[in-house]
């Protein structure tokens, strides 16, 4: 009872902590492909009941209010702002951007699939069209090494024209996926993002249909980072861990001067 | 003897107790929707046999302060402050009906609609699930729109409405787990009148500064309850000086 303040305030430190680190992740990743900012949701804690309202005070009397104390705060969960970023145009026909929702589905080394914005694809060695870090979109598309002038349709038709032919040919379709909560995906390292409880089970379908986002050949999507919000956020977080240490300093001081005094 | 010192020992205890109560508003100022809690101090009067010769002190949280917390726009689509007095209806974890003020709702895996903070969100009808969804917009009475998975952009549909309270005359008053609820009993009426703002969240009503000032004050408060002790020690002392006889 006596330190409960220094312990609450313990608790705020944590939590501005803990925000700062989310902040510090959304500066970080400014500049990558199709990143989504996070922001840190905070709850309070339970409150713990010193004196009932209601509880008799003397013989005849009851107290009109009860003694509540709070004991602090956490940081409950952080959700995923999924606004669009910003598409610019690189010229390359293997870097896809989705406007509006969506997501490519790739397949992890394991076999399992992941979800990423970051449409910043290439060829391997056999064709195959994979991700920068190499995980091969699902379902899967092949290119030729003959293949010139590849063009991907808003719908993910993706067809090149090959040499030697005079018609072009359709070489696949790049389906895309949506999830009923997007905001319960569980983010992992290289843009990926994986499939949990809360998000829902995957519902894969051609770009463009059922709420699904349209592909836009040549371009990327920005990370949606504002880097003004972020900073002030950032002051905002840095202000309240201020407080929450003169808290503990304050408390400290009433418990020195009650130490050195009595 | 004078019982000086139990006098001071409540108000060391009614002061820590304040301390703590700050501290929690302090450690609280960045959660969204929340109401600082207002430390209060008021004397019990021990009746003595002849005279009420001693007052000690009873330290109470006496309620919530429900000023407004500044909303700032977040774009997102499911985020709502809640304008003048409204408030949002919850469940509670032990199934009654609460209030808040935290608007920054969010979908399960079912659709089921929850604050920040995992309390159901109670509609016009109950609990409200939201269905697959390209867009969902929520208007300035609650009404919640959607455009249906493949529908028309153009031709919105109406899901349900959030149940927004107003306090009005009913006391209420914040439960332990954070949530308002009636005083009295019972739950409030739906308020037709109560309007949101879509897309932006309100903050805590906390103000750094005057906790900061407050809690200056709860210090020096202390301070002077221990030269209270300082002092009965030193008249004890003397007393007991007195009392000595002369060697």
């Amino acid at each position: 009872m006596t330190n409960a303040a220094l312990h609450v305030a313990r608790t705020g430190l944590d939590a501005q902590n803990s925000r700062m680190q989310v902040i510090a992740n959304n500066l970080a990743n400014v500049n990558t492909t199709g990143f989504k900012r996070d922001r840190a949701n905070f709850e309070s804690l339970d409150y713990q009941q010193i004196t009932a309202p209601g509880a008799p005070s003397s013989d005849a009397n009851k107290y009109a209010t009860g003694l509540n104390l709070g004991t602090g705060v956490k940081i409950m969960a952080t959700s995923r702002i999924d606004t669009q970023g910003s598409l610019q145009t690189t010229d390359r026909s293997l870097d896809l951007a989705i406007s509006g929702q969506g997501f490519f589905q790739v397949t992890k080394p394991d076999g399992t699939a992941a979800y990423t914005r970051d449409g910043s694809f290439s060829t391997n060695a056999d064709g195959t069209v994979v991700t920068s870090d190499g995980l091969p979109l699902q379902p899967q598309i092949q290119i030729p090494a003959n293949a010139t002038n590849v063009t991907i349709a808003t719908d993910g038709t993706v067809s090149a024209a090959l040499q030697g032919q005079s018609n072009t040919t359709t070489l696949g379709k790049i389906q895309t996926v949506r999830f009923q909560n997007a905001s319960g995906l569980q983010a992992e390292s290289g843009d990926l993002l994986i499939e949990t409880a809360a998000s829902g089970a995957p519902q894969v379908g051609d770009a463009g249909t059922d709420g699904r986002g349209t592909i836009t050949q040549g371009s990327l999507e920005a990370s949606n980072v504002d880097i003004t919000q972020e900073l002030v956020d950032m002051i905002e977080t840095q202000r309240a861990y201020e407080v929450n240490s003169k808290v503990i300093k304050g408390t400290d001081e009433m418990l020195q001067t009650a130490n050195q005094q009595l | 003897m004078d019982r000086l010192i139990y006098s001071s020992l409540a108000a060391m205890r009614g002061a820590m107790g304040r301390q703590a109560t700050i501290a929690n508003n302090l450690a609280n100022v960045n959660t969204s929707g929340f109401r600082g809690e207002i430390a209060n101090a008021q004397s019990l009067w021990i009746r003595g046999q002849e005279l009420n010769g001693r007052a000690t002190v009873s330290d109470e949280v006496k309620g919530a302060d429900m000023s407004k917390g500044t909303a700032a726009q977040t774009g997102r689509d499911l985020d709502v402050s809640l304008n003048g007095d409204a408030m949002l209806t919850v469940q509670a974890a032990d199934g009654s009906e609460a209030y808040t003020r935290r608007g920054d709702l969010q979908q399960t895996n079912s659709g089921l609609l929850t604050t920040g903070d995992g309390s159901i969100v109670m509609g016009e009808n109950g609990p409200i699930t939201l269905p697959a969804a390209d867009t969902v917009s929520i208007t300035a009475d609650g009404t919640i729109y959607i455009v249906p998975q493949g529908g028309d952009p153009q031709a919105p549909q109406q899901v349900d409405k959030l149940k927004l309270v107003s306090p009005g005359g009913s006391t209420i008053a914040k439960g332990l787990d954070g949530l308002f609820r009636n005083t009295a009993g019972g739950t409030l009426p739906s308020d037709p009148d109560a309007r949101v703002s879509s897309r932006s969240l309100e903050g805590s009503n906390v103000s750094a500064s005057s906790a900061l000032v407050d809690m200056i004050d709860t210090s020096r408060a202390w301070d002077s309850q221990i030269k209270m002790l300082t002092t009965a020690q030193e008249l004890d002392k003397s007393s007991a000086d007195l009392m000595q006889l002369p060697q």
